[in-house]
């Protein structure tokens, strides 16, 4: 059973994305990595270490285009139909310039979609802070909270230790 | 894995957080008497407006044949300005451009201002702006057809879905860089980015899904970009009008869109980094960069001037060639030789070094560009719309103090949303300038030379 965190600050990201490797030898998988920008090497490193398939936001993007591009398709092929004019010697419904709303309808409900599944996906808007967060994780400092048992603490700060981490603090 | 990234060399994370928070701090009397001055001028417009709306647009000067005149040149100039926004964060970011990071926040905040403004046009041009629900392409009952043919109802989608997407990508950029204010502010402000950020707090679960998210909406903004100001075209060149009826309009006027925003951003960007403080992340070496794309975009328009008037020469189309007859040495040619001026001449002393790195210069330039680029869409819409039937009815469009007004009005009261943007929110995105450090590093070794030489 975890019953404490360890909390290391890394000056790097190369340094935290290392630590994050070398959980994979210790079999960790219990941690949360905090960090300002969105690093590719610590990015990689957790999608190596964790298993993880690509994010669920593209999903989201898709069905919410294909929607948009099939509502397109409805509200125009659809009102034309209802109002069934004849202008300009053209068929009811022509749909070479429909094609530019069915384009913009798919881009924004597409967008839309996107933005709401990377609020869903990501747990925002989040009321609490997650266990170890420190707003220097938001500036300038890299985060890795790990969740272990007690005795395995020492273990993992001497492995944050050899990847360079400069702060090591254990919570409960 | 690439190098590792040096942490103690200036300019650090630290320095970063420093030089962009320290633009958060409260403004002085000054700033306050700026947006006070903007306010004033919107309200200005505010009251015209409704004159206007009292009265009819019979104070306007707009009348047969020129029905479009100041208010549709306004609409597509600020559509044309948002543009650079979009191409700037979503365009050049697919590209991994290295200089867009200290410029894009900005630019992405006019680009939403500016959509927003120009909005505001279609309805003030409307008259009875009380109607304007009739304008939208819904299925109805009040025996109103839904035109989807109409360049106009695509014009709509359009704007809204501009509008929209751009808003939602300046959105999710800023909540990062919102929960970073967040976690170093105090008081009323603390509350604000507190509600802003939504709870972030840069976890590796959050940042692969906004890099995901991120990435996608810049891939879906990029055509987006593309299609609204072809679309904003076509209002013109899909009608048989001498002038405007040409297959060239969609990449001309989306050039156009571009060297206009690349212009204004100019000119916002160098005040807004000297009153702010903000000359250690955005340098000398990102403003070079900036021009040399408004440098490009103005030989992109230039070659485009040349080649619609050589279509009108080769077609030898008597009326095309009196419609730009008229255009270049009617009453009003003077406006199209300024606009030659503005947008061809001018923006070719880009092409010196010196010039592109001094930013009195750059100011003065990017201010030409503006004019001229207003210029060009009164010239278009309004001149051609002039000349456009029998020469017994041509009336060239005189401007009444409305129009003149609720242009001004215009800028203030998006000068006026842009000033509080930039008081209150990251006018510097933070995250993308500590991703890419390494360049902005260089930015200011490359700067160095360039002070030197100044």
């Amino acid at each position: 059973m975890s019953d404490v965190s360890v909390v290391s600050t890394f000056s790097s990201d190369d340094e935290c994305a290392q630590a994050i490797l070398s959980l994979e030898h210790a079999r960790m998988q219990g941690y949360r990595a905090f960090f300002p920008f969105p690093s590719e090497k610590i990015l990689e490193a957790n999608t190596h270490v964790r298993r993880l398939p690509r994010s669920p936001v593209r999903l989201w993007v898709l069905l919410g285009g294909i929607t948009g591009f099939l509502s397109a398709i409805a509200l125009t092929v659809g009102t034309s139909w209802e109002w069934n004019l004849y202008t300009g010697g053209k068929p009811i419904a022509s749909i070479p310039p429909y094609i530019i709303i069915m384009f913009e309808l798919m881009i924004l409900i597409g967008g839309l979609a996107g933005i709401t599944g990377f609020f869903f996906h990501s747990n925002l808007p989040a009321f609490e802070s997650e266990a170890g967060y420190n707003p220097r994780f938001g500036g300038s400092k890299f985060g890795l909270v790990i969740r272990c048992e007690e005795a395995e603490a020492a273990g993992i700060e001497s492995l944050m230790r050899d990847a360079g981490a400069e702060d090591i603090q254990r919570e409960a | 894995m690439a190098a590792a990234v040096e942490t103690n060399i200036p300019p650090t994370y630290v320095d970063i957080d420093r030089s962009v928070q320290r633009a958060l701090a409260p403004g002085g009397l000054k700033y306050w008497l700026w947006v006070l001055f903007c306010a004033f001028l919107t309200a200005l417009g505010i009251g015209f407006w409704t004159n206007q709306i009292y009265k009819g647009l019979g104070v306007t000067g707009l009348t047969e044949p020129t029905m479009w005149a100041p208010y549709i040149t306004n609409f597509v100039f600020w559509v044309g300005i948002a543009h650079s926004g979009t191409l700037i964060s979503a365009i050049l970011f697919l590209f991994r451009s290295r200089w867009r990071t200290a410029v894009y926040r900005l630019a992405e905040t006019m680009t939403v201002f500016a959509v927003a403004t120009a909005g505001l046009f279609p309805l003030i041009h409307l008259g009875r702006v009380w109607f304007f629900y009739w304008c939208v392409p819904y299925p109805n009952q009040r025996y109103l057809q839904p035109d989807f043919r109409s360049p106009l109802v695509w014009d709509f989608f359009a704007i809204s879905t501009y509008l929209t997407i751009s808003t939602l990508f300046l959105f999710m950029g800023l909540i990062p860089d919102v929960a970073n204010a967040r976690d170093v502010a105090t008081g009323w402000r603390k509350t604000l980015y507190s509600i802003l950020a939504f709870g972030w707090q840069g976890t590796d679960r959050q940042w692969r899904n906004f890099s995901m998210g991120y990435l996608l909406l810049a891939g879906f903004a990029t055509p987006l970009v593309l299609s609204v100001h072809s679309v904003v075209s076509w209002d013109f060149a899909m009608t048989q009008l001498p002038g405007w009826h040409s297959t060239i309009f969609a990449p001309y006027f989306v050039a156009g869109a571009i060297f206009s925003g690349c212009g204004l951003v100019l000119t916002l960007i160098i005040p807004v980094r000297r009153l702010l403080h903000l000359e250690d992340v955005v340098t000398i070496w990102h403003l070079d960069n900036l021009a040399k794309v408004v440098l490009l975009t103005s030989l992109i328009v230039s070659y485009s001037y040349a080649c619609e008037s050589f279509m009108v020469w080769y077609s030898q189309d008597p009326i095309e060639i009196v419609t730009f007859n008229q255009r270049y040495f009617g009453p009003q040619g003077y406006l199209f030789w300024i606009m030659v001026t503005c947008n061809c001449l001018i923006p070719l002393l880009l092409f010196v070094p010196r010039i592109r790195t001094n930013v009195i210069w750059l100011f003065i330039i990017s201010i030409f560009v503006n004019i001229g680029m207003w210029l060009e869409r009164f010239v278009i819409i309004a001149g051609s719309l002039a000349t456009s039937t029998e020469p017994s009815q041509w009336r060239f469009y005189t401007p009444q103090v409305t129009e003149i007004v609720l242009t001004v009005a215009s800028f203030g009261w998006f000068l006026m949303n842009f000033s509080l943007f930039a008081k209150f929110m990251p006018i510097v995105s933070m995250t993308e300038l500590k991703e890419g450090i390494s360049w902005l590093r260089q930015a200011v070794r490359e700067t160095y030379p360039y002070r030197k030489a100044a």
